[in-house]
């Protein structure tokens, strides 16, 4: 029982700091990235190539987050001058390639056969029993640090540009602000967070191979966002240890009913998703925390979200 | 030179395949001005459909298509009505991401009613054809005339009719034509039904053309994007060029680098056109904010 909490409360963890990165850049930004799995495998791939070629995991996980968030930069390149559309084909299509190139440059990731044997930080000192919960520590102090970084922008006067370029980029652009830099850098930062998830991935499995990276973990996220509500970090949270939580306990409520194979029941959590998110966008949209906003004077009557 | 012929000849019916999802796709962006990402799971309903009445039911092929387009025409409008009509007055970005989750619930649906095993259609194997040297087979043939007389049909309908010009008018101005008295609601549903019969005639030449598994529509949005783009996805007619294109850049590519990596080569050429002339290769109209 206790090996299912951790390992469920894991899954958690990484859905959560997946979350809160896609909520930095679509939540607080505006800048929308349906390719959240591929800089999630990036990040897991980085990790344990560097693993095995024997750099220490917590600089391995340092590399993987400069390349994450690199690559993010240079993604959001491509798109972010043109309407939101592009950027979601954009970031799409780069995870797909992505995961073309991992399963078939088998001289670097070894293909399908994935790579296995990635150590964890901290092993040697903590052996046996007490190693998953280490690990779950430290996942813990993973998501906490993300949390933090994620609460700072978002109280900060960066924040405000933030939430003002989502909502109207040409005022904040008369008022003199650098709307496109500050774009890609924060696409950059929240590619960076979303390697800290894949990381601590590549970091528990200790195994992975391309069939682990799919659209599951940027539908999971786009619900954490959704639900928890856009620009909100604590209602991410909520949502995803809610919610996430849910739906990957029907992973193993099945081992006790039994009446569907594993395949049909992951059609069925991924249709749940999908239902999910249509009805949020559909009558929640502004979720079920509100995000933090100071107030100044009174509020337009009848403002709805967009 | 007859090596060349025969890849140059692929590539045209690989493009003519890519074809129609591309107009469906810039016919729904042109006039409800989103970009439906369903597209590919729309292809995958409706390709399954059409194997339920040839497979499951036994009819032959063309009453298969036709009841298929029926049932996926059925399918679109229930979610326009459900999800897409009451988003419209919302930002076209909600409008996308909740696209996202209607082709999560549709891809889902088919793998959990038709399993992940490929399938096929029921017809006959026959012996390729061959013209001055050119391989066809029997595949091709129907793919090239059943693309070419759907795609007539849908110029003539949308730059010869009054449908067309209500389609053209709201995707040039949704106010104005209103104000101009034409229906928005009608003219909505009836491009989402034309985007539905081309989806599952698609589909169908796809599972053709290869095989029919739930993951075929969503494993071509990549490249029907990107067809799209290079053509001028607000402009429908242009993106079908643009999609011959591509088709016959791929197959050519495949002199060079492996054939695994057309999608790959498909995303460069998208993104070097995103970076040099984002409102297309053929279109005209600039789509920035």
């Amino acid at each position: 029982m206790s090996l299912y909490l951790t390992s469920t409360l894991v899954l958690v963890i990484l859905s959560a700091i997946t979350g809160l990165a896609l909520n930095l850049q679509w939540g607080l930004g505006g800048l929308i990235n349906f390719g959240l799995f591929g800089f999630y495998m990036l990040a897991a791939y980085a990790t344990g190539l560097l693993a095995h070629a024997g750099v220490p995991p917590l600089l391995a996980m340092a590399a993987a987050l400069a390349l994450t968030a690199l690559l993010s930069a240079l993604v959001s390149q491509v798109a972010i001058r043109l309407s939101e559309d592009y950027l979601a084909i954009v970031t799409l299509g780069f995870a797909e390639c992505l995961r073309i190139l991992v399963t078939n440059e088998e001289w670097l990731t070894r293909g399908v056969m994935g790579l296995a044997g990635i150590a964890r930080p901290f092993q040697g000192a903590f052996g046996g029993k007490a190693a998953d919960l280490v690990f779950l520590a430290f996942s813990v102090v993973c998501l906490l640090l993300v949390f933090g970084v994620y609460q700072l922008i978002a109280h900060s006067p960066l924040g405000r540009t933030l939430r003002g370029i989502r909502d109207d980029p040409q005022v904040v652009e008369t008022l003199g602000k650098h709307v496109q830099r500050i774009r890609w850098k924060t696409f950059a930062l929240g590619g960076a967070m979303v390697g800290v998830a894949g990381s601590l991935h590549a970091f528990y499995y200790s195994y992975i191979d391309p069939t682990q990276f799919t659209t599951i973990i940027t539908a999971y996220a786009f619900v954490a966002v959704l639900m928890g509500g856009r620009g909100s970090a604590p209602g991410v949270l909520l949502s995803s240890f809610s919610v996430i939580l849910l739906l990957e306990g029907s992973r193993f409520l099945n081992d006790q009913l039994g009446f569907m194979d594993a395949a049909q029941l992951a059609c069925l959590r991924l249709m749940l998703v999908g239902l999910l998110i249509v009805l949020i966008v559909r009558f929640k949209p502004q979720g079920f925390v509100t995000e933090h906003r100071l107030k100044v004077g009174a509020s337009p009557a009848g403002a709805e979200p967009v | 030179m007859n090596h060349l012929g025969q890849i140059v000849f692929n590539g045209l019916i690989t493009g003519l395949l890519i074809a129609l999802p591309a107009l469906a796709l810039s016919l729904t962006f042109s006039v409800l001005r989103f970009a439906n990402f369903a597209i590919g799971s729309l292809l995958t309903v409706g390709a399954y459909a059409v194997y339920g009445f040839n497979v499951g039911l036994g009819l032959p092929l063309p009453v298969a298509v036709a009841c298929g387009c029926a049932v996926s025409v059925a399918v679109v409008l229930l979610v326009n009505e459900a999800v897409h009509r009451p988003l419209r007055r919302r930002s076209s970005l909600m409008q996308l991401v909740a696209s996202m989750g209607v082709a999560l619930v549709m891809e889902n649906a088919v793998r959990l009613a038709a399993g992940s095993a490929p399938a096929a259609y029921a017809v006959e194997v026959a012996r390729p054809l061959r013209f001055w040297g050119l391989r066809v087979n029997h595949e091709q043939g129907i793919i090239a005339l059943a693309v070419v007389a759907l795609l007539l049909l849908v110029a003539v309908l949308y730059r010869a009719t009054r449908w067309g010009r209500a389609m053209r008018a709201i995707a040039d101005n949704p106010d104005l034509a209103g104000v101009r008295g034409i229906p928005y609601d009608r003219t909505v549903r009836l491009v989402w039904a034309l985007s539905a019969i081309v989806a599952t005639v698609a589909g169908t030449l796809i599972g053709l053309d290869a095989t029919l598994n739930p993951l075929m529509g969503s494993n071509y949005v990549l490249v029907v994007f990107a067809a799209a783009i290079l053509g001028g996805i607000a402009s429908p007619l242009a993106a079908v060029a643009g999609a011959i294109a591509l088709g016959v850049v791929e197959e050519l590519s495949t002199l060079v680098v492996a054939p695994h990596y057309r999608s790959i080569l498909a995303y460069c050429v998208m993104t070097l056109l995103l970076l040099l002339r984002p409102s297309g290769l053929f279109g005209t109209r600039w789509v920035k904010k």
